[in-house]
């Protein structure tokens, strides 16, 4: 089926359907580094935030068959490759959510030695959620937004590689 | 908490420490130790790099410290200034003479360890070694503590000062192919050399304080 | 010798050993990690296993390592505070205390009365945020699901009495040289009490839940026993130590710090040095800190938070060592100071480094399935064993 018939004319609706379907059905590969990793965890498993409420599902058994990575605290240079290695793992179209400043960009650790200076450097982010840890419901905000931008954006598009303007949680609107 | 801020010499010691200096002479031989200081409170003795290992062996056997608290290294060089005169201003700036702490040393590189008593409260015990500047290394202490596997490790690659007799000296934490010892003070922050300290970037006066205050 | 003069013992060993090259019986190498949801982040773990058995295994850590002893060197008194935060995420209050207490002791000051009883509290919260999260965790470890979420949920309780007097969850930088940041808020009191009152519920509800439950015992007792001497001798400390019979705690055996000596508290400790021991012990220290914080409400004092220190921080020269029982066990600083702005240099001492030293040894032996158990009940932070 080609994209284009999903874009326009009487499939119109299917498409919106497929898209709608997706947002809610997010496999999401948790990668806990730092401390960012109990806020997220705290979003996942606490009862006061549950993020699976809203189709998101953290257990993948492996990378390839998650469709939503959340990388959430410092990466050194060590774990780079290893984080590299296991994106490439997932199939496509892939999210990525960069949670925490020190995954954004270094954080307090910007001037170390073995930090890499944001998980950016690395593979290409969908949501920048900043702060040092971000609250589980920055956390949260952030899924939805990325849901939003699954609803707004053309399938066929990502598959071919379009290039989005990443979403910042606090930052404003999703952008188009 | 101790009043005296200062390095005291032995003529001012506490009388427990007093007492823990004469069993560490007794145990380990009064010529092994080098020096001895109290360090607010804490008693620190620096003994010869000869009497490294024979220290742990009476650290554990006559003098009851079974617990092995830390194995580290210091560096007693001078860093250099960030970024050269013009450079980054926000990391504090250390004298320019080489000084040394408690108990001295005799030169550049010193391995310290920590070991304490899990029976008796309130024990320990600081123990300084010097090392040779140009090849710095002691003998290790895995076959008495074997806790001080990862701690040497650890020092040899962030200082590097060898242990010999360990096991394995290979990088406890940074990828293999790393170079350079990162505690060195010689050892720069490439990121601090480049970029200067993105906080200076916004300074601004916090609501309710005056620019006065500021001034000072 | 003549050839084929052979020893029968040894002669069934060479058979042995054919018919193991004949169904080629090697060994298996196992990789877990570093991104394993059992290792609690980035810790890898490389295992030879023989069948089910774990031969031999060597521990990679440093995925972690975000180099503090170096970056302390860079910033000054109170920019460190807020690093050291970050090292045990879990318990970062008291991370904060042996660092500060050790700047403390060197410029000669003393925090206010109700400071330390600030300190104290906080502290104890923070053990008790950090344990039930162990509580919960170490229940998934076996494959029980719920204790996982009764340990989140109990935990924010926790957390919003952390958050409402410092303004973070968890990491407060709340400490300063010579005091607090601020005061405790209208009603804290009043509602860390009933807080605290639900946290010995919730003690109730693991030791029904967790401990009393047979398939909870059947994978944890008899399994990882680290013997008290051996424990000792690679640093093991906290309730790892203390569940091997080691009746020491540095509240009450080191230094005195902060106002445990005001407090009617005790000591746990558990002879049998097992999983379910460190479990066990953990679930009373809980109990113990819940109850040291009801005690600490009672009985806090008033005055003010922070004592005179000047504008700018200069930390006079020497050298100081400063150890403190945290909820991972013991944390200790060697500050060392030439009168600057900032430490000449920070030597760390992390409890979780050591802890987790000792799993080479104590994974000999076990089922791989033990694995995973023995790690847990060891409980380590990732960033407390790499700094």
């Amino acid at each position: 089926m080609s994209g284009g018939a999903l874009r326009s004319g009487p499939l119109k609706p299917v498409g919106e359907l497929l898209k709608y379907s997706r947002k809610y059905s997010l496999w999401m590969f948790q990668w806990g580094l730092a401390c960012c990793a109990i806020e997220m965890g705290a979003a996942l498993a606490g009862p006061r935030y549950d993020v699976m409420r809203l189709g998101v599902i953290p257990f993948p058994a492996s990378p390839r068959q998650a469709d939503l990575i959340v990388i959430s605290g410092t990466v050194t240079d060590k774990m780079a490759p290893a984080i590299r290695r296991l994106y490439e793992q997932m199939p496509d179209p892939k999210y990525v959510i960069s949670m925490g400043s020190c995954a954004n960009c270094g954080g307090p650790y910007w001037d170390s030695y073995s930090v890499t200076k944001g998980v950016d450097q690395i593979i290409p982010v969908d949501v920048y959620i900043p702060g040092c840890p971000p609250r589980p419901e920055a956390f949260v905000q952030g899924i939805v937004m990325l849901q939003e931008r699954i609803q707004r954006e053309d399938p066929a598009e990502r598959w071919q590689g379009k290039h989005w303007e990443p979403i910042v949680v606090g930052g404003g609107e999703v952008p188009a | 908490m101790s009043e005296n801020t200062e390095v005291e010499v032995g003529a001012t010691m506490s009388p427990e420490n007093l007492e823990l200096l004469g069993r560490v002479s007794a145990a380990l031989g009064a010529e092994a130790i080098i020096e001895s200081a109290q360090a607010v409170g804490d008693l620190v003795v620096r003994v010869a790099n000869a009497s490294w290992r024979e220290a742990a062996k009476a650290c554990r056997g006559a003098l009851g410290f079974n617990y092995l608290s830390f194995i580290g290294g210091i560096d007693w060089m001078p860093a250099p200034v960030v970024g050269g005169e013009a450079g980054d201003t926000s990391s504090p700036v250390q004298p320019a003479e080489q000084t040394y702490g408690a108990a001295g040393s005799a030169g550049r590189f010193q391995v310290f360890a920590r070991v304490a008593s899990t029976s008796v409260p309130r024990s320990g015990l600081t123990l300084k070694v010097d090392l040779d500047e140009e090849s710095p290394a002691v003998d290790s202490w895995v076959s008495i503590y074997p806790g001080a596997d990862w701690h040497e490790r650890e020092t040899w690659e962030m200082l590097g000062i060898g242990f010999n007799g360990h096991p394995s000296l290979r990088h406890l934490y940074l990828p293999a192919e790393f170079e350079g010892n990162p505690l060195r003070k010689d050892f720069p922050l490439l990121a601090r050399e480049v970029k200067p300290w993105p906080g200076l970037v916004n300074v601004e006066p916090m609501p309710g304080e005056d620019v006065e205050e500021e001034a000072e | 010798m003549p050839k084929f003069e052979v020893d029968p013992a040894v002669h069934r060993g060479l058979a042995d050993a054919r018919l193991n090259v004949e169904i080629d019986n090697g060994d298996m190498i196992l990789n877990l990690g570093p991104q394993h949801p059992a290792t609690h982040g980035t810790l890898r773990l490389v295992v030879r296993l023989d069948g089910e058995r774990v031969v031999a295994s060597d521990v990679v850590i440093g995925y972690m390592h975000r180099g503090y002893e170096k970056l302390t060197e860079y910033r000054t008194y109170p920019q460190i505070t807020t690093l050291i935060n970050r090292i045990d995420w879990l318990s970062s209050f008291a991370n904060e205390v042996p660092f500060v207490h050790a700047a403390e002791q060197l410029m000669g000051i003393e925090a206010p009365p109700r400071a330390e009883y600030i300190r104290t509290a906080l502290t104890e919260l923070s053990r008790i945020a950090t344990f039930l999260l162990f509580l919960g965790e170490m229940g998934l470890q076996v494959g029980a699901i719920t204790p996982a979420f009764y340990g989140f949920r109990d935990r924010e309780y926790v957390l919003n009495a952390i958050e409402s007097a410092t303004g973070g969850r968890f990491h407060p930088n709340f400490n300063r040289i010579g005091g607090l940041k601020d005061d405790l808020p209208w009603g804290w009191i009043a509602e860390t009490r009933e807080s605290m009152r639900k946290v010995l519920k919730s003690c109730d509800e693991f030791e029904d839940l967790v401990v009393s439950n047979p398939i909870f015992q059947k994978r944890t007792r008899g399994i990882g026993i680290i013997p008290a001497e051996l424990g000792a001798s690679y640093g093991v400390s906290g309730s790892n130590l203390r569940a091997s019979g080691v009746d020491w705690d540095l509240r009450r055996d080191g230094k005195p710090y902060l106002v445990y000596n005001d407090l009617d508290w005790k000591v746990w400790t558990h002879s049998d040095g097992d999983s379910f021991a460190r479990y066990w012990v953990r679930l009373q220290e809980t109990r113990e800190s819940a109850r040291m914080v009801l005690q600490l409400l009672d009985v806090m004092p008033s005055g003010p938070v922070m004592t005179k220190v000047p504008k700018i921080i200069k930390v006079p020269e020497g050298e100081v060592w400063v150890n403190t029982e945290n909820p991972l066990g013991e944390m200790g600083y060697y500050v060392i100071s030439k009168g600057a702005t900032g430490p000449f240099r920070v030597k760390i001492r992390t409890a979780s480094l050591s802890n987790v030293s000792i799993a080479p040894w104590l994974l000999r032996g076990v089922y791989l399935p033990d694995i995973i158990t023995v790690l847990a009940s060891l409980y380590f932070i990732l960033g407390d064993i790499d700094k």
